[in-house]
Formats: structure tokens, C-alpha cells, sequence
């Protein structure tokens, strides 16, 4: 085998190769040999057919199938003695088929590049805490309350205020005609509440039980029904009882008929619960704050062909979303050049990073356990709610399905063992600074 | 043996197919080659198609004939047709490749 050099420009390398043709006609024969023992001919007894007769019935076969194998082992040991790795298939072309001269073969590829696994050990990063406010867990312990509320009936007659909840009959018209989904009985309506036509409820303001009136509304103009945006009804209202709603005190009792021991417990609960979600926000601004010196460290040049392939799948995308009319408002205003220069560099840094991260699980042993894709699956279905065993029986009939939490929980797992390398320096912020983009 | 002289076309009739069996690759090597021919050839017959068609000079031949065997198709009894053979031995020097076919 004779390796020539024709190529070596940045990350492309470009081979030609030169088996000669003895070799791979020894090849050949120790092949023919081979089949001739098991082959069956009338006339003869199985493994006695002469190799003259064995070359006419497979000497075409046996040749492909020959030159394809060398090819292969001939590329696979190119790679391992030249320690090249490639970052997509190879392109072979083979230019001399070797039937009755030497096979020759050109190989063209784009490695990857050499990663140095940078030292991370005097990188600090800002890691933000935000401590749990008392008036945060007072807040959720009032919005808990609320979604407990219950009405109590008013006896005396006198005009619904604010907040408080009429039941009544309604029958609207437009244009004098009562027109579908406008009727109906027994409606509990929070007055000045949501939920209804805007002016709807607010109308119903000082009404007491027992009276009738007509309020008139407007359907605003993007409202569900296309028949009805923009027209204006009339409604005649009958109100028919008054109730007012009773918040549940914050209490002991509260936090039992929540399944606690007393309230303290459901504040430890509410806190610890909230504490959990700033430690999210704050691990995900931190990962993004790694990821970005990550990428400022990856300063190698990324394949070509990898940041085509992955350019091609973002410039999908944009346009798949421009096709459904929900182009990012940002973009319009650019031309087609500018947008897929800036959407190239975004796959550039796309590429070198998973270039990075894969480099650097690769030398630390990461991997990732069917144990954990089996618990991502889980979790997966767990969002389908109801549906959650179809889903789990999907993944199991699909298992190359599976394979696509891989990366995502490897990427996890690189970016933990690379938050225990980094100094980490706690910051304190408020809440909403945690909860705030960082992009805006 | 004596010589006669056919055509083409009964050239082409006799000579049926190559007789390819072990033993008759064995035989390639005494110069002998086996073909199937036409039941109503003679030997003399033999010789001279196998001379026109193969282009070679042969020195004697010698043939037999397998009987079909009789069987049964649904009850009925029936024979296979018989089969003459010709062992055709060649002149020294001259030879039959039988993986290429006949032009």
C-alpha cells in the first residue's frame, strides 16, 4: 500500500492511494479458495468443484467484493497509522478499479481539529444566589389561599361591589337577534373580574339581586369567534344572587387542608420550593456563563462541513418559521447576506463548542448510562401527562429513539464536572435579576 | 475411422453440451473431453463436428449411452430420455476450455 499526500490545507487532507495489483489478487484467490469448499455444482461433490469452474461463477463477485474491503481496510489503516479523524464520511473516489492494474483511490476528508481540553482552574465565575424573601413565601402563601377560596351567599339585597360575584341569566342580541353562545343560565360572574368581554362584568357593578338591566359591549377585534369580533351586542342581564368570596385565613388550618403538619411547615415547604427554583435559574445562568468562556477558549477552527451541516439545519429552521409567518421581528429588517453571515457564525460557535464539550467528556470518561437515558425517558413522558404510557411504549418499541437524550444529559454531565474545576463566586442578586434574560 | 463431411448446421445438432462433471475434469487431464450429443450421431459424425466447432484435431472417440430411467408421474409410468455421451480424446497439444463458451 503507497499513501501519497495531494492535500493538506488547513483542517481538508487529501490521499492517494496505490494497492498493487498482486496483492489484491492474492486476495482474491485465498477468497475463491475459501468459497470453493462450500460450494455445491451438479456433478461434483460439494467442495470438489475445480477453481477454474468456481472463478467463472463468482470471479466478478468475489472481485467487488474484494476491492471494496480493501478500500476500507486500506482508508481504516490510512486513519489509525496517521491517527487522523475524520469529521465526516470521507469522500472516496476510487479512480482505478484494479481489475487488472493496481487499484488506486483518492481520499478526501476534513478532520477534526486538535482540541486542547483548556485548564479551567483559574476561571471564576459569578455564580447568582438570590436569598428567599419573607414577602415571596407570604406571596405564594396569599396565592395559595386564593385558589382555596370559596363564595358565600349574601342575604340581604343590596348592589354588588368589586370582587364580588352575581349570579345571573343573561340573553345577548345583536342587532335584536339573540345569537349562539350568548345565552345562558346561572353564570357565576366576578364582577370587575376576568374571563368575559371586556366592560362585560364591569357593568354589572351595583346591581343587587333580583334586578335586571342592559349592558352594552363591544366584541374586541381580534376576539375567538371571527363571526363576532367587532360587533357590538346587547345583553340583558337578569341578576339573581350575590355571594362573596371568602379567602381562607392563613393559617394552621389552611396549611392541614393542604396535607401539612401545621403552617410553619408549609412555609419550610413554600421556601424550600422556591429556594429550589432560584438554585435552577441560577445553575442555568451559570451553565450559560460557562459555556461562554468555553467558547472563547475553543479558538480552533471548526470543519467546514460540520458548520455547513449544522448552518443548513439552523437556516431550515429560519425559514420553516418565516414560512409560518413568525419570523423573528429582529431579522426583517436585514437582508438575506447579513442574516445567514450571523446565523453562520452562530453555527461556527455551535460546532466548536460541541467540538469542545465532546473533547472534553471524551477525556474525562464521561459517559452516559442507559440507566440515565431510561430516567430522561421517563421524565419525557411524564409531560404528556395522561398519555405517559404511550409515550414510555413508544421509546421501548423505538430504542434508537432513545438515543437522543444522549446528548443532552452528556453535555449536563460535561458541564458538572466542569462547574467543580471553576472558582465559583457567589453573587447575590434578587430574585428577578435571577429570573431575568440575560440576552435583553 | 472414417471421415465424412457435414454441415455447419448438423455440427451445431450433434454437439449438445459439455459433459462438466469431477470426473470429467479428471479426464482433461489424459486429453479426453465429454460432451452430450445427438442420440443418431455416429462417432465419425462426433469427430468431425467436434473438429469444425473447436477448431482442434481429434484422435479418437468413443461413446455410450444412459438410459433414462423409468419413473412414475401420478401413477403413470413414464421414461426419461436417453442420453449419449462421447468421450472425445484429442491430439496431443490441443485442448478444449469449456468457461468460455462457443462463438
Amino acid at each position: 500500500m503507497q499513501v501519497t499526500e495531494t492535500l493538506s490545507e488547513g483542517l481538508k487532507r487529501g490521499f492517494t492511494v496505490v494497492v498493487p495489483e498482486p496483492e489484491l489478487a492474492a486476495k482474491r484467490e485465498t477468497r475463491l479458495a475459501e468459497l470453493s469448499k462450500t460450494m455445491q455444482m451438479p456433478g461434483f461433490r460439494p467442495g470438489k468443484v475445480p477453481l477454474s469452474m468456481v472463478r467463472k461463477r463468482y470471479g466478478d463477485a468475489v472481485a467487488a467484493e474484494i476491492l471494496e474491503q480493501t478500500v476500507n481496510d486500506a482508508s481504516g489503516k490510512l486513519m489509525e497509522e496517521r491517527g487522523l479523524r475524520p469529521a465526516m464520511q470521507p469522500k472516496l473516489e476510487i479512480t482505478k478499479p484494479g481489475k487488472d492494474s493496481d487499484l488506486e483511490f483518492t481520499l478526501e476528508m476534513e478532520v477534526l481539529p486538535e482540541v486542547a481540553v483548556p485548564d479551567l482552574s483559574d476561571v471564576t465565575l459569578d455564580k447568582p444566589v438570590a436569598a428567599v424573601a419573607d414577602e415571596k413565601i407570604d406571596e405564594t402563601l396569599s396565592r395559595l389561599a386564593e385558589q382555596r377560596q370559596s363564595f358565600k351567599d349574601v342575604e340581604e339585597t343590596r348592589p354588588a361591589a368589586q370582587g364580588e360575584r352575581l349570579t345571573v341569566d343573561f340573553i345577548g342580541r345583536i342587532d335584536g337577534d339573540a345569537f349562539e353562545g350568548g345565552t345562558a343560565n346561572d353564570v357565576g360572574v366576578t364582577v370587575a373580574g376576568t374571563g368575559f368581554i371586556p366592560g362585560f362584568s364591569e357593568q354589572m357593578e351595583g346591581m343587587s339581586a333580583g334586578e335586571t338591566k342592559t349592558i352594552t359591549v363591544t366584541f374586541p377585534e381580534d376576539y375567538g369567534a371571527k363571526d363576532l369580533a367587532g360587533k357590538t351586542a346587547e345583553f340583558e342581564v337578569t341578576a339573581k344572587s350575590l355571594a362573596v368570596a371568602e379567602v381562607p385565613a392563613i393559617d394552621d388550618e389552611l396549611a392541614k387542608a393542604m396535607g401539612m403538619e401545621s403552617l410553619a411547615d408549609l412555609r419550610a415547604k413554600v421556601a424550600e420550593q422556591i429556594g429550589r427554583d432560584y438554585e435552577q435559574m441560577g445553575r442555568l445562568k451559570l451553565k450559560r456563563a460557562l459555556l461562554d468562556v468555553l467558547a472563547e477558549k475553543a479558538d480552533f477552527t471548526a470543519p467546514e462541513s460540520l458548520v455547513e451541516a449544522e448552518f443548513a439545519e439552523i437556516w431550515r429552521q429560519v425559514e420553516a418559521e418565516r414560512a409560518a409567518g413568525n419570523a423573528d421581528p429582529e431579522d426583517a429588517a436585514k437582508d438575506e447576506e447579513t442574516l445567514k453571515a450571523e446565523y453562520r457564525a452562530i453555527a461556527d460557535r455551535r460546532v466548536r463548542l460541541g467540538l469542545l464539550v465532546a473533547e472534553i467528556g471524551r477525556a474525562n470518561n464521561v459517559t452516559v448510562a442507559d440507566q440515565e437515558l431510561q430516567r430522561a425517558m421517563f421524565n419525557e413522558a411524564m409531560r404528556y401527562g395522561p398519555q405517559a404510557m404511550q409515550v414510555v411504549e413508544f421509546f421501548r418499541k423505538n430504542p434508537q429513539q432513545m438515543e437522543r437524550f444522549r446528548g443532552p444529559i452528556f453535555e449536563d454531565k460535561v458541564v458538572d464536572l466542569l462547574l467543580g474545576q471553576v472558582k465559583q463566586n457567589e453573587v447575590s442578586v434578587t430574585p428577578d435579576e435571577l429570573a431575568a434574560d440575560p440576552e435583553e | 475411422m472414417s471421415t465424412v463431411k457435414i454441415s455447419q448446421e448438423r455440427m451445431y445438432e450433434i454437439v449438445r453440451a459439455p459433459h462438466i462433471t469431477e470426473k470429467a475434469t479428471l479426464l482433461s487431464e489424459k486429453n479426453q473431453f465429454v460432451f452430450k450429443v445427438a442420440s443418431d450421431a455416429t462417432k465419425p459424425e462426433i469427430k468431425a463436428a467436434i473438429e469444425g466447432l473447436f477448431k482442434v484435431k481429434v484422435a479418437g472417440v468413443n461413446t455410450l449411452v444412459t438410459k433414462g430411467k423409468t419413473k412414475r408421474f401420478r401413477g403413470r409410468p413414464g421414461v426419461r430420455s436417453d442420453v449419449k455421451k462421447a468421450f472425445v480424446t484429442l491430439a496431443e497439444g490441443e485442448s478444449i476450455d469449456f468457461t468460455t463458451g462457443l462463438a
